[in-house]
């Protein structure tokens, strides 16, 4: 029979590193609170019959939160063997805090304090023995990052689970409330286990609706409640919290040994400068710049000119020696095709549809694995909970709160699991604004499209990548004002309080495996949706009507395609945005199965597998056939338009309402598209003089902007219900 | 006879691509997104909570 461990603890202690390495599983860890959301559940390394379960990060055992009920359920429920409880070492009281409810449940207890190294370095110490005597359960120390102690603690916990000893409950509380537990404990009879019991009676004492879900029959405690709120004149879960604190207060007094003074620390000294009123939002700023303009612009850069170059273009040459030449993939695959004497349709269809479509998507990948090491370290350090921090001041000023900036940072990489993050936030209306404009921040996808129209159309040009990116924090802070200004978002933004953890160096495993976890994803999809994607748009642009007669086209009949047919249908509802051609609304609008369809599509069209002469074909018959304001209103239509079918199913599913759902995709198809066209009529107005009903209609737009922006919003004072519509509900 | 041969090898890697992904879908996984679930930060089963039931 299989042993149950589950580790819980408060978040952003270190379970997840802790699951990770008892377990060799690569589960993200993130350095903010909140990164796991579900419970996770692994193998033991060496022991195929022990079960470790990641839990969520929660406070307590009460029921506030999706985490904190998802823990309770599971620890209440499936009731593990054994628990291990994950203790920050710098921050013991609040972490106790926990510890004292888990101790309550009857379950065998092992307590694994983490980050011992970082108490050590500042001074302070814990009595191990005393600790786990003033508990009542064993104390292990351990460092989950470098890897210390882990087995021991591991060890301990399979060895405590099989002894089935349950923790012994050592603490106590005033007499008046122990009585008052103690009564509640003789109503429960026996329908609760005998060592569950306190955990009950206190959870009923504190009015937990969700407790007494879970009793057959819910005893009368009304009289010890009331009883014991006139004795300390508080409410009951006051009262409890209170001793609760009371015993940990002495349990501290008497294990650890605090530094007299306290002085700041490395973090404390990073965070006034960075967290600074002034120069918070400038090194936001700056910082995001070098991560684009390094991931696009020069290191990626590289990178993908050799991978566009040489490995899908001309061939390379190994470590730049002239004698160790290695073919090009189309080239290896031309040669093969040739060989065995393949038709020239199939080997058209191989080389220049699937070839040349996966291929201009694989290029990007080393720019994307720039960006993801960049990511990943400024999630892993602790800055990015910083800039939550620093966001929820800006955002507060616009209607939105902090919460919804951790849905835009997860929507960096990828845009579904971002906006499944905004189910953390409580406020349906800030909810559904953070789902409605999480994907306006351009995610991992999108990056192929900025690279490419930041390579092809603007040579390279510094400030458009990192362009991209503020574009979407503009298009999110503009989108938190207008829609705030409405009667469906109007009222006060939810309040945001997040622990700031303390930075900390990445450890390079865990860099390199984020960034692969998030390039794998996009490899993934180029071998799989991807390529299917280029076999159906090689069928349709290279079959279709001439003359009436359908068949195969020649290669200057392009134009006689069914592609070329549906796209023609498209293209004039973006002629005003500057890319009316065919071609273009085509790629735009493959771009909703993923988005680095849009890429794989250009390759296709645009004869990527036909690159291999000088390099530069395939980025010079894209840069011919639109100019760089056209180029730039379509990166920013891509940008901000609807996203991809799956962070759209996502949006559903979250908004749970089909009407919500297409006001939002509707909301970000308009913004995109108005947008799009002001950039494109005031660009071409400013760039080349061009004056017309395009310019006259953007200006109009400009203004309706302007108005929706600043104009004054008043609160209703009439209260607006229809009575019969809640009656019914009700 | 390349053709055929070409054609086939073609087939059966559409033909395992799409089973591939159908299998990932019926095991809950995202097939557009491409990621496992299991690794996904924002990663919740369903059933724990759904917006309406929340509010």
């Amino acid at each position: 029979m299989s042993v149950k461990i589950a580790l819980a603890g408060n978040p952003n202690c270190g379970k997840t590193t802790l699951f990770n390495a008892l377990t060799g599983s690569n589960q993200f860890v993130g350095n903010w609170p909140g990164v796991t959301v579900e419970k996770k559940e692994g193998k033991l390394k060496g022991h195929k019959d022990v079960v470790i379960m990641d839990l969520p990060g929660i406070y307590s055992l009460s029921p506030y939160t999706l985490e904190e009920v998802v823990a309770r359920n599971y620890l209440i429920g499936e009731r593990p063997d054994a628990i291990i409880n994950i203790v920050d070492g710098t921050n013991i009281e609040r972490n106790l805090y926990l510890s004292t409810q888990i101790m309550e449940l009857g379950i065998p207890v092992i307590m694994a304090i983490n980050m011992m190294d970082l108490l050590e370095k500042s001074g302070e110490k814990i009595d191990i023995a005393k600790l786990g005597k003033d508990l009542g359960c064993e104390v292990v120390e351990i460092s989950a990052l470098k890897g210390t102690g882990i087995k021991k603690a591991a060890e301990k916990a399979v060895a405590l689970a099989q002894s089935k000893k349950s923790a012994e409950v050592v603490h106590s509380f005033d007499k008046k409330v122990e009585d008052a537990i103690d009564a509640v404990k003789v109503m429960l009879g026996s329908q609760v286990p005998e060592e569950q019991k306190r955990f009950f009676a206190i959870k009923l004492l504190e009015r937990d609706d969700k407790i007494v879900e879970q009793l057959n029959t819910v005893p009368d405690v009304s009289n010890e409640i009331k009883a014991l709120e006139d004795a300390f004149d508080d409410d009951t879960e006051s009262i409890i919290t209170n001793e609760r604190y009371v015993y940990i207060s002495s349990v501290v007094a008497d294990s650890c040994k605090k530094n007299g003074a306290k002085k700041l620390t490395t973090s404390d000294k990073i965070d006034r400068i960075v967290t600074n009123r002034w120069l918070a939002l400038p090194i936001f700023a700056v910082v995001m710049f070098i991560v684009y303009y390094v991931s696009v612009s020069t290191v990626g850069d590289w990178a993908t000119t050799w991978a566009n170059d040489g490995v899908f273009g001309d061939g390379w040459h190994l470590f730049g020696i002239k004698s160790l030449f290695i073919p090009s993939v189309p080239s290896i695959v031309e040669g093969a095709l040739n060989a065995v004497g393949c038709a020239d349709w199939l080997s058209g269809l191989i080389l220049d549809g699937i070839v040349a479509g996966v291929g201009a998507v694989l290029g990007f990948v080393p720019q994307m694995l720039v960006l993801f090491i960049f990511l990943a370290f400024l999630e892993s350090c602790g800055y990015m909970a910083r800039v939550a921090f620093i966001m929820d001041r800006i955002f507060r000023k616009f209607g939105l709160s902090g919460k919804s900036f951790i849905p835009m940072l997860i929507g960096t990489g990828c845009g579904v699991p971002g906006v499944m993050a905004s189910r953390t936030i409580e406020n349906d209306r800030d909810r559904k604004m953070t789902i409605m404009t999480t994907t306006f921040i351009p995610c991992g996808a999108k990056l192929p499209i900025i690279a490419l129209i930041a390579g092809a159309l603007f040579n390279g040009a510094w400030w458009v990548a990192p362009s991209a990116y503020f574009v979407g924090i503009a298009a999110i802070i503009c989108s938190g004002i207008i829609l705030k200004k409405t009667k469906m978002f109007a009222g006060e933004p939810a309040p945001f309080v997040m622990e700031l953890p303390a930075y900390h160096m990445p450890t390079v495993s865990n860099v390199l495996r984020s960034m692969w976890e998030r390039a794998w994803s996009f490899i993934k999809k180029a071998g799989t949706i991807i390529l299917l994607s280029t076999i159906i748009l090689w069928f349709l642009m290279n079959f279709g009507w001439v003359d009436g007669n359908f068949g195969m086209l020649e290669a200057e009949q392009l134009n006689d395609s069914i592609l070329a047919t549906i796209g023609n249908v498209i293209a004039p509802i973006f002629a005003p945005l500057g890319w009316g051609d065919w071609k273009m609304a085509v790629a735009a609008v493959t771009g909703l199965i993923a988005k680095e369809n849009v890429v794989g599509t250009f390759g296709i069209l645009f004869g990527f597998a036909e690159v291999a002469e000088d390099g530069s074909e395939f980025w010079g018959q894209l840069a011919n056939s639109l100019p760089a304001v056209a180029a730039y209103s379509f990166l920013v239509f891509n940008l901000l338009c609807a996203p991809c079918f799956a962070a759209m199913g996502a949006i559903k599913r979250e908004m749970n309402n089909i009407k919500w759902f297409f006001f939002a995709i509707g909301y970000q198809c308009l913004l995109a598209y108005v947008v799009g066209l002001c950039i494109y009529q005031v660009g071409t107005l400013i760039t080349a003089g061009t004056f017309g009903i395009g310019t006259v209609v953007a200006f109009v737009l400009i203004i309706g902007f302007i108005y929706l922006l600043f104009r004054p919003y008043k609160e209703s004072n009439t209260l607006n219900v229809n009575v019969k519509s809640v009656a019914k509900a009700k | 006879m390349g053709t055929i041969i070409v054609g086939l090898i073609l087939v059966l890697i559409v033909s395992l691509i799409i089973r591939s992904m159908v299998k990932d879908k019926k095991s809950g996984k995202s097939i557009q997104c491409g990621g496992s679930c299991s690794h996904c930060a924002g990663h919740c089963s369903a059933p724990c909570d759904t917006p309406s039931n929340r509010d």
